[in-house]
């Protein structure tokens, strides 16, 4: 397990006559090297989930296991650092965290601090900003001058360049043009293939989930209230009902097509992979 | 950060929110006069019953009053400290060690605490009632005699109406900022000067750009609705002063008269 839970709370506002419990005795384990989604309404917790991942939020109640450090309620911590190298936390509209003179200084500000050398820190950006495709002609221009999807891109490196094991993704497609957002989504699952990292994507993107996460946690007013198998979930109408969930678009689309006599599989899950099941079966 | 509740508006309804924010104002004005002119406790004591008697109208709890006098309490301290070690008439009460603490150093301190507290009451009771937009508004109408000088009052009120409104943005952004340099590794706390230069600047410049764009966007967005610079506007919302604004102005008016003949005669 990368990432456990144990009976977990958070509230805001602890003692204020306005607290809120944001989240709300969550018990949840999330697997090492898979590509999980966290959905769930606006306000469901979410993002304050997502916040404890590298311990800007500390839980109020229960504790958590990330890799080899424990968040203990009510304990101090010493291990801030090396936790937040571990755990890359990209931001959603990250673009607005890009301060530096260049990308390449920008990209290499993370590893700067989390102490590797100057060296190393600018190799270690070249190598991230490579991955994301950002072309060596922008490596000195000014961060603020790049299109959305670029200043987007550039901040992703900046995450990836610190070299974490799990790396987070706060609605990392919102904002994006269905280029950039098809873009996107390939990157974080050839970081998760090609890299074997952890990838875990807060989104509201049903299809997206359905299309890459092998796993997914619905979250419901600060409660987990399903954690397991993306196909699991998005196939089972009477769960789709319950957490008031649309189903996938790709999941109507075959289950017409099974109507009229078509064998598909459910593992069809993205529009190629169907496609190529529908055209085999045509041509016998 | 956003633990403040000095200044914060509290969305209730109540006879102290419907009140006419300019009625409130001109109440507020008169209330701290009060609260500075007498020199004797009842005065006090009065003025502090006619603002319990405002707190329970506003339904705001007293806690919430109470929590507003936090920050004040280290201030308070450090001026007993100072009266106790300055102040040597009146009788001698009582020696803590070899320092003597006089009777006037006591009833000094405890003065002006009392001048503050009051105060601090009667401005978050102004605050926690009174939208900030309101608040503006009632402004505008106060500084309006100033434009025979061609103050421009319209203007300025604006432009304090979008500063109030964008406060609340403006922290939700810094702490997104920071969240986000945070988990690069940046320590906001601890480091070098030259770190904490640079991890001021990862806040402070985002945060410009951030400024400045919203900025923009607001301008297109008041052109697109047609808002001209100095141009005679209609209002949506025109205050009106009811009964009930009257008689609040009233009992100031009365407060106010009350501890200025306590001045005089007590």
């Amino acid at each position: 397990m990368a990432i456990s839970f144990k009976s977990l709370s958070y509230i805001y506002d602890k003692d204020m006559p306005y607290a809120h419990k944001a989240l709300d005795n969550i018990d949840l384990e999330l697997k090492e090297g898979v590509i999980t989604a966290i959905i769930g309404e606006t306000g469901s917790g979410k993002s304050t989930l997502v916040e404890h991942l590298n311990a800007l939020l500390l839980p109020s109640e229960g504790s958590l296991e990330i890799l080899d450090y424990k968040l203990i309620a009510n304990q101090k911590i010493r291990f801030l650092k090396p936790l937040r190298k571990d755990v890359g936390l990209v931001f959603q509209f990250s673009e607005y965290q890009l301060f530096e003179e260049s990308v390449l200084k920008d990209v290499a500000f993370g590893p700067l601090n989390f102490g590797y050398t100057a060296q190393e820190a600018q190799e270690r950006a070249r190598r991230a900003l490579k991955l994301v495709g950002i072309s060596e002609n922008l490596y000195a221009s000014s961060p603020l001058e790049l299109s959305g999807g670029q200043k987007r891109r550039v901040a992703i490196a900046g995450i990836i360049a610190c070299d974490p094991k799990i790396i987070v993704l706060d609605e990392p497609t919102a904002g994006l043009d269905p280029k950039g957002a098809k873009e996107m989504t390939d990157l974080f699952v050839s970081l998760n293939k090609k890299m074997n990292k952890t990838i875990i994507i807060v989104s509201h993107d049903n299809e997206m989930v359905y299309n890459v996460c092998d796993e997914t946690v619905v979250l419901s007013r600060g409660k987990v209230v399903y954690a397991g198998d993306t196909l699991d979930l998005f196939n089972d109408p009477v769960k789709l009902k319950e957490f008031d969930l649309l189903e996938p678009q790709i999941v109507t689309f075959r289950n017409r097509l099974i109507e009229k006599g078509f064998k598909l599989s459910r593992e069809a899950r993205t529009l190629n992979l169907l496609s190529d099941e529908i055209v085999r079966q045509v041509r016998r | 950060m956003n633990n403040l509740v000095f200044g914060k508006y509290i969305p209730i309804d109540s006879f102290m929110h419907r009140l006419d924010p300019r009625a409130k104002l001109i109440g507020l004005f008169l209330m701290i006069a009060a609260v500075f002119i007498p020199k004797s406790w009842w005065a006090f004591l009065m003025i502090a019953v006619v603002e319990l008697i405002a707190l329970l109208l506003a339904k705001i709890g007293i806690r919430m009053i109470a929590q507003s006098f936090k920050p004040m309490i280290v201030m308070m301290i450090f001026l007993l400290v100072i009266n106790v070690l300055t102040l040597h008439t009146g009788e001698l009460l009582f020696m803590i060690g070899s320092v003597p603490v006089h009777h006037d150093a006591i009833f000094n301190t405890l003065f002006v605490v009392v001048r503050l507290l009051l105060m601090i009451s009667i401005t978050t009771l102004l605050t926690a009632t009174t939208k900030p937009l309101d608040l503006t508004l009632g402004i505008e109408w106060i500084l309006k005699p100033l434009e025979v000088f061609r103050f421009p009052t319209h203007e300025i009120a604006m432009m304090v109406s979008i500063a109030l409104r964008f406060i609340p943005t403006i922290i939700e952004e810094t702490m997104r900022i920071m969240n986000a340099q945070k988990s690069r590794g940046v320590d906001f706390e601890n480091g070098s000067l030259s770190q904490k230069i640079t991890s001021i600047l990862s806040l402070i410049v985002p945060l410009f750009s951030v400024a400045f764009e919203r900025a923009y966007e607001l301008a297109d967005a008041m052109e697109a609705r047609g808002y001209v610079p100095g141009a005679e506007r209609t209002r949506y919302h025109i205050l009106k002063f009811h009964l009930a604004d009257y008689l609040f102005i009233l009992i100031c008016i009365a407060v106010f008269a009350a501890s200025i003949l306590s001045r005089i005669f007590l």
